[in-house]
This record gives C-alpha cells, sequence and structure tokens, in this order.
C-alpha cells in the first residue's frame, strides 16, 4: 500500500519547468530517499506534496485519495530552511506549531514536555530562541515536526548544522518513528545517510525522475561487474593474465596480513569463474568479493549520464 | 481552517501586544500629543511679554498721542535725528510718521533691524489707519461723534443653519474643518503606520525563514489573512486605549474648562462648536464612520502592504515598491486638505468614491455633513475592492514568499497572480 502517490507532475514556472513528468510512489513504512543536485526540482515536489503549491498537472494521491489540506495535519515537513520567530519563547512558541497542526494546548503541553526530556533540553522551555545555538535550535525545530505524530515525515537535509553526536541522537530518533510505523522521505545530499537509513530512493535530475530503486538493487546493478581480489604473489604477472577480461585494474595497499589487494572491473560478468581460474593460477588467491559502489557513485554517474543524455539531445 | 487563521492571528496579537514599544507608544503618544498643544503656552508663561521699544518721530503731532502700547509694543515719542535713533540700539525699529499724514497716508516710513513680522506691521498699519480716520472724521465737527461711533459699530457674528435636513441644525463650518481634518490625518497615520507594520512582519518572516515552516501546516492566504487581522487588533486596541484616555479627559477635565467658557465668552462660534461636540449622537456618527472607513482602508492597504514584503527579501528593496502604496495614501492626504475646503465639489466626490483614495478624502468630507448615500456607496465600494485586494494579494503572497534573492518588477509580480 503505498501512503504517497504523485502521478505524472508537471510544475512549470514563467522561465523553467521545474518537475516535468515526475512520479513518486511512497509505500507505507518505508524510508525513502528523495535526491538530486541542488536545484533538480525535488523541493519544489516536496512542497506539492505538502499541499503548499498546486501543480499544472499531474495528481498527488494520499493514502489512496486526492490530496486536500485536510491531509496536511498527516504530515510533518522538516523544511531545508529552518526557521522559528526568534523573539518568541521555545515552549510557547512549539504549542503555537503543534496547534497549527491541530492539536489541543493541552496534548501539545503534555507531549512536548516528554520530548524535551527526552532530548535533553527541557531547560530550555522558557528561553528565547534567539538565545539558542543553531543546534539547539533546530532540535527544537525536529520535535515541532515529528510532534503531532504524523504518518508521512518529510525531512529536508535533517542532519546539517548537528554535530556528529547530535546526528546520531536524530538518527535513531528517525529510526524509531520509522519502527513505529511512519512513513519517511529524506532529501539530502549526504549519500552515507541515504545508504544507511534509505529502503529506496528516487533520483531527480534536471526536473526529471532519471533513476527509481531499491538501494540494494541500485548497487548491484552499478556495481556489478566490479570484483575485488586479494591475494599473495607477483602483482604484475596477475595483472597480465587477467588483462583480456578486465576493463580496469588498480592495485591498493597491502593489508596488515600482507596480503595484496587489486580493483577491477570485469568486462562481462559471465567472466567471473575465468577470472577466478587464471588468477588462482599466477598468484594464491585468498578472498574474491564484489564490490558495491556507494550511492555517492552512483549519484555522480547517473547524474552525469543524464546530462551526457540531454546535451545529446539539444 | 477559521481555527488557524485565529490561532495566527491570537499570536501576533499577543506578540504585539506585549512588547515594550507597543506599551510605551500608547501611552507616549497621547501625552506627546497634549505636550505638543501645551508647549507654546508653556513658554508664553514662562518667557512673560516680549517687549519691543519702538521710536516713533512723529512730524505731524498728531499721530503719536493717540498710539496705543500693547504688550509687545512699546511706542516711545522720540525728538532726536533719525540718524542718532538709529545708532541707539534699545530701540528694535523706528516709525516716521510724514507732516501730513491725514492728507496723505503713504507718507510712513518703518525702519526694523532684521526682517519685520507680518504681524507687527499689520498691528502698526491697523492703528495708524484708525487714528487717521478718526482725526478725518472729527474734522466733520459732528456732535456726539464717540457716542454716535459706538452706536454705530457691529461685530458680525452668524449663526449657520442647514436646511437640506429634516430638523434645521445649528453647525460650525470650522469645527467640522477641524474635525475633518484631524479625522482624516487618523486615517492616514493608522493606514501608513499598521500597513507598512504588515509588510515589515511578512519580511522578517521571510528572512528567519520561518515561512517555510508555518505554509506546511497552514495554506498561505490564512497566515497572510491572519497576520492582517492581528494587526488590524493591535490598532483597534491602541485606539481603544486612546479613546478611553480621551473620554476620560473629556469627563473629568472639560466640563470645568467649558464651564468656565460659557462665562466668559460671548463667542458664537465657540458656542456653537462646543455644543456641537457636545452632540454625543454627532460624535457617535462620526466614530462610527471613522471605524468602518479606518477598517476597509486598512485592510485594503494591507493587502497591497503584505504582497510587497512577500515579494521582496528586505526593507531596502522594499522601499521602490512602497510607493505604490504610499504615493496614493500620502494624495489621499493632500487631496483631502483641499476637499475640506469645499466639500462638496465634483473633484472632492470622486475622490471619496476611489478607494485609493476614499478612506482619507470622504473622512474628511463626513463631518460636513454630506448625503448618507454617498457615504454609504464609498463604503461599498471600498469593502469590495478590499475583498478583491485580499484575493489578489493571497495569490502574490503565496508565489513572492518562495521567491528568494531577486528584486521583482511588477510586472512579473502581476504574472504570479495567473499561478496555480
Amino acid at each position: 500500500m503505498n501512503i504517497l502517490e504523485a502521478n505524472n507532475i508537471v510544475k512549470r514556472f514563467t522561465h523553467h519547468t521545474a518537475l516535468d513528468n515526475v512520479s513518486l510512489h511512497v509505500p507505507e513504512g518505508m524510508i525513502y530517499g528523495l535526491l538530486g543536485p541542488n536545484g533538480a526540482g525535488k523541493t519544489t515536489l516536496i512542497r506539492i506534496i505538502n499541499h503548499i503549491t498546486a501543480p499544472d498537472s499531474g495528481e498527488v494521491l494520499f493514502d489512496g485519495h486526492h490530496l486536500t489540506a485536510d491531509d496536511v495535519s498527516n504530515i510533518g515537513y522538516l523544511p531545508e530552511e529552518r526557521g522559528l520567530y526568534k523573539k518568541m519563547e521555545v515552549g510557547e512558541q512549539a504549542i503555537f506549531f503543534a496547534r497549527l497542526k491541530g492539536m489541543t494546548r493541552h496534548d501539545a503541553t503534555t507531549q512536548l514536555k516528554a520530548w524535551f526530556e527526552r532530548l535533553e533540553i527541557g531547560d530550555w522551555w522558557k528561553k528565547k530562541v534567539q538565545e539558542l545555538s543553531k543546534g539547539m535550535a533546530q532540535k527544537v525545530q525536529f520535535i515541532i515536526t515529528v510532534l503531532h505524530k504524523p504518518r508521512l515525515l518529510i525531512f529536508d537535509e535533517p542532519f546539517s548544522g548537528f554535530d556528529p553526536i547530535n546526528a546520531n541522537i536524530l538518527k535513531n530518533e528517525i529510526l524509531e518513528l520509522s519502527k513505529q510505523g511512519s512513513t519517511v522521505i529524506f532529501s539530502t545530499h549526504n549519500m552515507s545517510s541515504v545508504e544507511e537509513l534509505c529502503q529506496r530512493i528516487t533520483l531527480i535530475n534536471r526536473s526529471h525522475d532519471i533513476l527509481t530503486g531499491d538501494v540494494i538493487d541500485l548497487r548491484k546493478q552499478y556495481g556489478g561487474n566490479r570484483m575485488s581480489l586479494t591475494y599473495r604473489g607477483d602483482t604484475d604477472a596477475l595483472c597480465k593474465a587477467i588483462a583480456p577480461m578486465v576493463s580496469l585494474c588498480t592495485v591498493s595497499t597491502p593489508d596488515r596480513d600482507r596480503n595484496l589487494r587489486i580493483n577491477i572491473d570485469l568486462t562481462s560478468s559471465m567472466a567471473r569463474r575465468d577470472l577466478i581460474s587464471t588468477a588462482n593460477s599466477v598468484v594464491d588467491l585468498v578472498g574474491f568479493e564484489q564490490l558495491l559502489p556507494s550511492m555517492d557513485e552512483i549519484f555522480i554517474s547517473a547524474v552525469a549520464n543524464s546530462n551526457l543524455q540531454s546535451q545529446q539531445n539539444d | 481552517m477559521t481555527n488557524k487563521i485565529s490561532l495566527v492571528l491570537k499570536r501576533e496579537y499577543i506578540q504585539r501586544v506585549r512588547r515594550k514599544s507597543f506599551i510605551i507608544s500608547t501611552i507616549l503618544m497621547p501625552l506627546l500629543m497634549l505636550g505638543l498643544m501645551m508647549t507654546p503656552a508653556l513658554v508664553m508663561t514662562l518667557t512673560g511679554p516680549e517687549n519691543k521699544k519702538i521710536a516713533v518721530i512723529d512730524n505731524s503731532h498728531i499721530i503719536a498721542p493717540a498710539l496705543q502700547t500693547d504688550g509687545e509694543m512699546q511706542f516711545i515719542t522720540v525728538n532726536e535725528p533719525i540718524d542718532q535713533i538709529k545708532d541707539n540700539e534699545d530701540y528694535e525699529a523706528i516709525l516716521v510718521i510724514g507732516k501730513d499724514i491725514i492728507s496723505n497716508p503713504n507718507d510712513v516710513t518703518f525702519y526694523t533691524r532684521g526682517s519685520a513680522s507680518i504681524k507687527t506691521e499689520s498691528f502698526i498699519s491697523g492703528q495708524l489707519s484708525a487714528i487717521i480716520e478718526q482725526h478725518r472724521l472729527s474734522q466733520y465737527k459732528i456732535d456726539n461723534l464717540p457716542q454716535i461711533l459706538a452706536d454705530v459699530k457691529a461685530d458680525v457674528s452668524m449663526k449657520t443653519l442647514r436646511i437640506d435636513r429634516e430638523e434645521e441644525e445649528t453647525t460650525s463650518s470650522i469645527v467640522s474643518y477641524l474635525v475633518g481634518m484631524i479625522m482624516s490625518l487618523m486615517l492616514y497615520m493608522f493606514i501608513m503606520l499598521y500597513g507598512q507594520m504588515v509588510m515589515n512582519s511578512i519580511i522578517e518572516e521571510k528572512n528567519n525563514r520561518v515561512l517555510e515552516v508555518m505554509v506546511s501546516s497552514i495554506k498561505p492566504y490564512q497566515l497572510m489573512l491572519g497576520k492582517i487581522l492581528g494587526i488590524g487588533a493591535v490598532a483597534i486596541t491602541q485606539i481603544l486605549i486612546w479613546a478611553v484616555l480621551i473620554c476620560s479627559f473629556t469627563t473629568w477635565v472639560m466640563p470645568s474648562m467649558v464651564g468656565s467658557l460659557f462665562n466668559t465668552t460671548q463667542n458664537i462660534d465657540l458656542l456653537q462648536a462646543i455644543t456641537m461636540l457636545g452632540d454625543t449622537g454627532y460624535i457617535l456618527t462620526i466614530f462610527g464612520y471613522l471605524t468602518l472607513f479606518l477598517i476597509g482602508g486598512y485592510l485594503f492597504y494591507s493587502a497591497i502592504y503584505a504582497s510587497i514584503g512577500s515579494a521582496v527579501d528586505n526593507a531596502q528593496d522594499a522601499s521602490q515598491l512602497q510607493s505604490i502604496a504610499i504615493v496614493p495614501i500620502i494624495l489621499g492626504m493632500v487631496f483631502s486638505m483641499s476637499v475640506i475646503q469645499d466639500p462638496n465639489s465634483t473633484m472632492a466626490v470622486w475622490l471619496s468614491m476611489i478607494p485609493l483614495t476614499s478612506p482619507m478624502v470622504m473622512m474628511a468630507r463626513v463631518p460636513f455633513g454630506i448625503p448618507t448615500i454617498e457615504i454609504i456607496m464609498s463604503l461599498i465600494i471600498l469593502y469590495i475592492c478590499m475583498l478583491l485586494m485580499i484575493w489578489v494579494a493571497a495569490k502574490i503572497y503565496r508565489v513572492g514568499i518562495f521567491m528568494y534573492g531577486k528584486k521583482p518588477n511588477i510586472r512579473e509580480i502581476i504574472t504570479w497572480t495567473r499561478y496555480k
């Protein structure tokens, strides 16, 4: 069951098209990555999902029905550009935002106090926002986003501005929310957090969806022929022997056990057995594993490919 | 929906009313006004009357004895030659009267140090004219002349009655004039002040990026409306506080002042003014219209200010676009000054129908007792245009608040209204 479906979204502004026929299907309970270079159209898509702007064509379904203004209370959005009223007290402000999402004053107060205790910021309640550091304000903002227990959470760069300790606290909170059943859409440039958290991603570049899929599948797909060999013996002989079936060969430094290691790109996935037997005949093969590319590499190569294609089309 | 608007309204209101600057300005403003009114009187009592000595060289020997010395000017007849007196710093001015002043009234010269004030000149020439006329009259050798003159003297003070009303009522144009002026000034001040407050508050939210958070829980037009209404509520609070202050002033202080005035003055104008202002019905009508035009005008202009605020990043960029709002407000103010001279002119009627100027101009006309149908027409037009303006502003606002880093021109802003 998809909690959110955006189908064939098109959004044009005066001088450019922000989204051109982009679709996004987010299954309930999943942590979903929405990736893309700056200016690709992610924020516009998020704003459409948040019912802030309307698409020129296409539809957004929430929980199977057309998205309405009332569904917004089931969505929690942490925008990339965060802001709070500087001259307002933290607690008062948090209650204000919670009530805008439809909570009663009483519920908001009790739950806020609990969250404040949990994130160890209980004594900030009476402080004005302008007295807080950036990281502190971010924590308050995070609480405001998740307080009303929305079914869908949208985080735009949630970890920016946090030190590693607090980033980790936040990561655990997000995982906990996901465990409790919330669906999370993540928009970030931090690919290691995507690898760690997201099950599926959509990559948008220049207003188009250029890549959608499960993180594990994508990594296998993109790194299908990249292998790493660990061995003892003569590197030159090995390289010469396997040269016919390998397109790229990089030597890396020996590990602690004095094992040598090379990373190679196979020309074809069928050549795996041949590779092993050939290598084994030249050197003493210790290990053989498939190397999965990082999301960083996938991101860069997918974007580069799509840019190349659009240039050719022009 | 409405609940969200009221949440924003409440926040805006409470945050503003709690601020020290609001409390201080609300209390200080009437004190300042009172102070401004009192200062001239205070200065006068503290410094005492100025005593200017004026040397009079009277070659006719008729004028000098008859010159009346008043509080500020003291006439001293001298016989020394003029050059000698010119060097004498004791005398502020020298009045030289020709020998044949009675037959040739132009034969008078007034020497001054520095430029003479119009008041001084007219005071002296008035006295001279009176003395010369008196002298010429006396040459006719009429018996009982002073008695006759006293009998002939008349001081006209008109009572103005309106005949286009069911009941004939007295009006005082001077009071209408003053009331109109004050009303129109108040509207000008409030619309300008609070309209800009709306704009600045939107710019601040945009800079804070609070808007990004807000719009995920509330529709932009609700946010805009809540803000406009919240700030409007602050304006009304301020007016109410001032009204209470003024009312308590008129209840406790005015009666004693008025009482003494009734005993001492014979001035019909003043008496009319007091009866007019003492007429609760009149005051209530005026205040009723003032409130209606204030609300309409404020909402109309704050919608314009809101669109401007949403379109720009900072106050500097706003200053240029702001002229869209400021120019008509100031024009309304300037026009109402001339409308006050002739409240029923064609220009006055038209300007009080166009919503850009109507609040100010119509309020200047209302005290003169213009036909109610005109006021109602003007109000209807104003309120319809206000609703339209809010609708347009909401469209601009929705797009504008997400535009960062570039200063749009008016044409671009207009295209925003067409976005979905």
